[in-house]
């Protein structure tokens, strides 16, 4: 039964992975990091990234559960994943589901010569429910 | 318990010693108690914020009865997360990101309120067991970062402490619904504890909602009340009266003693 590490090391065995980590997009705390991370700082990384995640999460249109919905406690986020797209690499986040209140998602820095964006987005979905689910 | 050492320092200060140090045992400041492991933090609790029987239980993640068999079966061995693993009741990754969350949460309040009270205890450990240690700069780092971050949504800090208000015209419909969620239940008396209580939140991430409400002219910290008069009753909405802080201390201490 996979915990924040083993989810993490799994991520990074992926073709083209660079660094992972598991981050709260509320706060914006890395609870989990390895590899490396743009600019070179875990937690930097886990800041930016949160507020990312947070805009695409709060978006009154975008994000919205069931074309209008407003999305009850416990249930599926209104998003799922985000894909942002860089020169060199892509950047990859999947929110993680709990019962119990958590505002967790995985995230992956990818490679975009080496990296497979189709597998990895399906690997890291596939992570981010093991990680809660076993 | 064993010796108890009085400093005159800050918390900050004394953790930073003590995990040079590789310390082992309790700290208590005067909004919480940091429990250390070889000078790692394993564990914080808050008045402030709801501890993790409470995230987990009512939340429905761990019904009730499989939260105390934990307690009961393994808090005198200080193993009660390791059997909530491997009694199945939660996944390691979840357990460690349930823990992970409590563990911040107490210590930006044991931090914010840092008075000269404090007081290490060494050698004392929690019943809850270690789940995954935190080195104490990590903590320490991340309060600050938290403080600074409510600054910058909005400079009011009576918003964390005060009785709030809706303002006029503030509708939860339309919001982003964790933040709706938290006007609803605003309501002229509930302080930002008792809100984060009453939905089985982190108080810090409650305190983040109500200062976003807070600068969008939503909510409004009540003034504090005159000396002489009674302050704002509370009032009991889906049991939560039974969340207040001081009670949420006392059971926290009945558990820590069943336990032993």
């Amino acid at each position: 039964m996979p915990g924040i590490d083993e989810s993490l090391l799994e991520a990074m065995r992926l073709p083209g992975a660079r660094g992972a980590l598991v981050a709260d997009w509320i706060s914006g705390l890395a609870l989990g990091a390895v590899g490396d991370a743009p600019g070179g700082d875990a937690e930097a990384t886990a800041a930016e990234t949160a507020e990312l995640a947070r805009q695409a999460m709060e978006s009154g249109t975008l994000a919205s559960a069931d074309g209008g919905g407003t999305g009850t406690a416990g249930g599926a986020p209104p998003v799922e994943d985000l894909i942002l797209t860089g020169a060199d690499a892509y950047h990859l986040l999947r929110f993680v589901v709990t019962t119990f209140d958590s505002t967790v998602f995985l995230y992956l820095w990818l490679d975009r010569a080496d990296g497979n964006l189709a597998l990895a987005r399906i690997r890291l979905a596939e992570m981010a429910d093991r990680l809660v689910l076993g | 318990m064993t010796t108890a050492e009085r400093t005159d320092g800050s918390a900050t200060e004394l953790l930073g010693t003590l995990a040079a140090d590789h310390a082992t045992g309790a700290l208590s400041t005067e909004s919480g108690i940091f429990y250390l492991a070889a000078g790692h933090v394993v564990h914080v609790e808050s008045a402030h914020s709801p501890d993790l029987g409470d995230l987990l239980t009512r939340s429905g993640a761990v019904a009730p009865a499989g939260w105390w068999e934990a307690v009961e079966r393994a808090g005198a061995a200080h193993q009660v997360g390791r059997r909530l693993v491997d009694s199945g009741r939660l996944t390691a990754g979840a357990l460690e990101l349930c823990h992970l969350g409590a563990l911040f949460d107490a210590a930006y309040f044991a931090l914010a309120h840092d008075g000269a009270a404090l007081r290490f205890r060494p050698g004392v450990a929690h019943w809850f067991g270690a789940v995954r240690p935190v080195p104490v700069a990590t903590v320490l780092r991340e309060s600050r970062r938290r403080v600074d971050l409510l600054h910058r949504i909005w400079p009011d800090p009576a918003v964390d402490t005060a009785p709030l208000t809706r303002g006029a015209g503030a509708d939860p419909a339309g919001l982003p619904p964790r933040r709706g969620r938290t006007l609803a239940l605003v309501d002229g008396g509930r302080t930002a504890a008792q809100i984060a209580s009453a939905l089985a939140h982190r108080t810090f991430h409650t305190l983040v909602e109500l200062r976003r409400l807070a600068a969008d002219g939503l909510v409004t910290p009540a003034p504090p009340p005159p000396p002489a008069t009674p302050v704002h009753p509370v009032p009991d909405a889906g049991g939560a009266a039974w969340d207040e802080p001081d009670t949420a201390l006392l059971r926290r201490l009945l558990d820590a003693l069943e336990a032993l």
